[in-house]
């Protein structure tokens, strides 16, 4: 008897450790997981936050209202804004099917919503890019399929015919900057919708055309800062008008990149070298910049020339402008320096290395700083400086509390540790700061919005066409174009000019000196 | 069943002691894990996986070309977890979850393997080169599996022959 009990008992040995350990590890799961999530409401003193709650708008295409659109500049970025509206190159597909199995791109791309477009028409100066339009409009692999029946894409030979055409409702313009706003106004003139790619003008009186243009037409207009749709900046301009930040005096952002392509000089990008004078309609693309003769170099490299670019300011301070004037509502500054120079990359146009510009905008109390150099590579993200806290914003947010900090001087955290993370994968709390500091360098790709991780590009463009349909309205319209246009051509012409320069707002005209 | 009719190791009683602690710590371990996994909302091996390295990263990679693929693998690792660490703990069916443990933490090592060029040391406190926490665990079990205890200090013991001989 006593060696059964004996032996029944050493079998059960682990069953009291056992016991204790099903007692207490729900306890320390949900300890662990609090520790590692971050109660937000808690933290920066707001009661709730609506932008993480937004929702998707639903589809708003069917067989009835088919949006027909014209592509003109099927370059880098305008194949990219086909990819993004479901629309892609046959070899691409190729690429992404190994060994018969469709890759995670391919699946992700084909589950994208069916914007129910009919991909119309493209036109471009190189002959091989229209030409990659019209095969990539043949591509029956897509989201949605197209039942069997794909329309091919007409070659237009320039862009006053594809306007002209009564078989495109909108049209989209992803040419070099200096053709913007000739493209744009003709559009509108011809009642048709428009798309058009960052920066918005070449020049300031541009700016003013195409802003009465588009208000007189009533043409639904989206300007490409797809930095709209992102969580990130959303969520930052919630905090910011609920006084997270408390009281912003300063706002810095950067450029910054270190090679040739980084540099825009692309004549070798891509598939460039099939570039020669003979699929090049040189005259379409001068359009009314100053005569030149055929160069294979301000062609391809069309940014780093004034005549045709918009400089360093148009390429990428656009971009960061956009996403603080987004968070911030800055509008446009009354005063501008800029200083710098090009110093580096000596044969490829008039693009300055290195630019610095300030933006004085002494009605809300706060600079704007710009800092570009293309000769350093580091990553600096954009920062707004407030009295309360600081943020570190790009698509992810790392907000650092002020030591002198009213609001938070019960937080237990120093300014050097952040006191709140965002990355656009997660949910809004579970987030440590090294999967937040991966996404700041992201760049403009995917942003989390309603349960779901979807390419900004796409709902850039789905709000668009949904906003055509009349669904909602498109959130970088006209008058955030205008302000975009406005401060960054005031830098160029600061720089230009080596003295400060005023806006007047009033007669909306520019004051050098 | 049969094996351990034959097991006629006469463990003393620190031996049979360390070899059960030994047995009930992993079985703490691999349990804890999977339950953690199973209580976080959303919990997926995707971001894990995507990020692996080494010459058997395309493999894992692969796992995540498909959503229904990568749920299964989801589900494999966390409930294979949980019932290793169960059984492991409590005794019960010790052969077979000893080797799906190794076969297990195998995987994870194949994953990140602790080689300098693969760069990952600068992620993980500890310097590892060839052998990390991974392989240390995998040679546990398998020391384990040479020197079973869940025959006499486990429920397996129930499921012994009462009739035949056992050791301590």
């Amino acid at each position: 008897m006593k060696t059964y009990r004996r032996d029944f008992l050493k079998g059960m040995v682990a069953v009291p450790f056992l016991g204790f350990f099903a007692f207490a590890y729900k306890g320390n799961i949900a300890k662990e997981l609090s520790i590692k999530s971050i109660d937000y409401q808690d933290i920066l003193r707001i009661q709730h936050f609506e932008a993480s709650e937004a929702k998707l708008q639903p589809p708003t295409g069917n067989i009835s209202n088919v949006t027909r659109f014209g592509l003109v500049g099927n370059g880098w970025r305008g194949e990219d804004i086909l990819r993004a509206l479901g629309f892609v190159h046959p070899e691409k597909i190729k690429e992404s099917i190994v060994n018969g199995k469709r890759n995670l791109w391919l699946n992700n791309f084909l589950k994208q919503e069916d914007l129910n477009l009919e991909f119309a028409g493209v036109c471009d100066t190189f002959e091989v890019h229209a030409r990659r339009g019209y095969e990539i409009s043949q591509n029956d692999i897509r989201p949605g399929g197209c039942n069997g029946k794909t329309k091919p894409a007409k070659i237009f030979p320039n862009y006053r015919e594809m306007i002209a055409s009564c078989e495109i409702d909108a049209i989209i313009i992803a040419t070099p900057d200096h053709t913007h706003t000739q493209i744009a106004i003709a559009a509108a003139k011809a009642g048709k919708h428009v798309y058009l790619e960052k920066p918005m003008c070449h020049s300031i009186e541009e700016a003013i055309e195409l802003r009465d243009m588009i208000r007189s037409t009533g043409v639904i207009f989206q300007l490409g800062h797809e930095n709209r749709q992102q969580m990130s900046f959303k969520m930052a301009k919630e905090m910011y008008e609920k006084g997270v930040l408390g009281i912003v005096s300063m706002v810095q952002t950067f450029t910054n990149k270190n090679d040739l392509f980084g540099a825009w000089i692309r004549d070798k990008a891509f598939d460039h070298k099939l570039g020669n004078y003979d699929n090049i309609n040189w005259k379409e693309f001068l359009g009314n910049a100053p005569w030149h003769e055929f160069d294979l170099k301000r062609y391809f490299s069309w940014q780093r020339y004034s005549d045709y670019g918009t400089s360093v300011a148009g390429n990428d301070f656009t971009h960061k402008y956009d996403c603080v004037n987004q968070v911030l509502s800055l509008g446009i500054p009354e005063t501008v320096v800029a200083l710098g120079g090009q110093y580096y990359y000596k044969d490829h146009g008039d693009m300055p290395d290195i630019m610095n510009a300030i933006f004085s905008y002494p009605e809300k109390g706060l600079t704007m700083t710009y800092d570009c150099t293309l000769k350093s590579g580091i990553y600096r993200q954009s920062h707004i400086l407030g009295s309360e806290a600081t943020m570190d914003i790009d698509n992810a947010i790392m907000m650092y509390k002020d030591d002198n900090s009213e609001r938070y001087k019960d937080l237990n955290k120093d300014s050097d540790n952040p006191m709140y993370y965002y990355a656009p994968s997660a949910d809004v709390d579970a987030v440590t700061s090294a999967t937040a500091l991966t996404y700041l360098k992201g760049g403009y790709g995917p942003t989390y919005i309603d349960g779901k991780v979807i390419d900004a590009t796409f709902l850039h463009l789905k709000e668009w066409i949904d906003a055509i349909r009349g669904y909602g309205q498109t959130s970088c319209n006209i008058d955030a174009g205008f302000e975009e246009a406005v401060t960054f051509n005031l830098a160029n012409l600061a720089y230009l000019h080596k003295k400060p320069v005023r806006w007047d707002k009033v007669n909306e005209k520019v004051i050098i000196g | 069943m049969k094996k351990y009719l034959e097991i006629e190791a006469n463990y003393s009683n620190w031996q049979i002691f360390s070899l059960t602690f030994l047995r009930i710590l992993i079985g703490w371990h691999f349990l804890y894990e999977g339950l953690t996994k199973l209580n976080t909302l959303g919990w997926t091996a995707k971001g894990y996986l995507l990020d692996s390295v080494g010459p058997f990263s395309p493999l894992f990679k692969g796992m995540v070309q498909s959503d229904s693929v990568i749920k299964i693998v989801d589900i494999l690792n966390e409930w294979g977890l949980v019932v290793i660490g169960f059984c492991l703990f409590i005794g019960l069916l010790s052969k077979p979850c000893k080797i799906s443990g190794i076969v297990l933490l195998s995987l994870y090592y194949l994953a990140y393997p602790p080689f300098a060029s693969l760069g990952l040391n600068a992620h993980v406190e500890g310097s590892y080169w060839i052998v990390n926490k991974n392989l240390i665990e995998m040679a546990a079990l398998l020391v384990l599996l040479m020197f079973p205890s869940s025959h006499s200090t486990g429920f397996d013991r129930f499921f012994v022959n009462k009739g035949v001989k056992q050791s301590k």
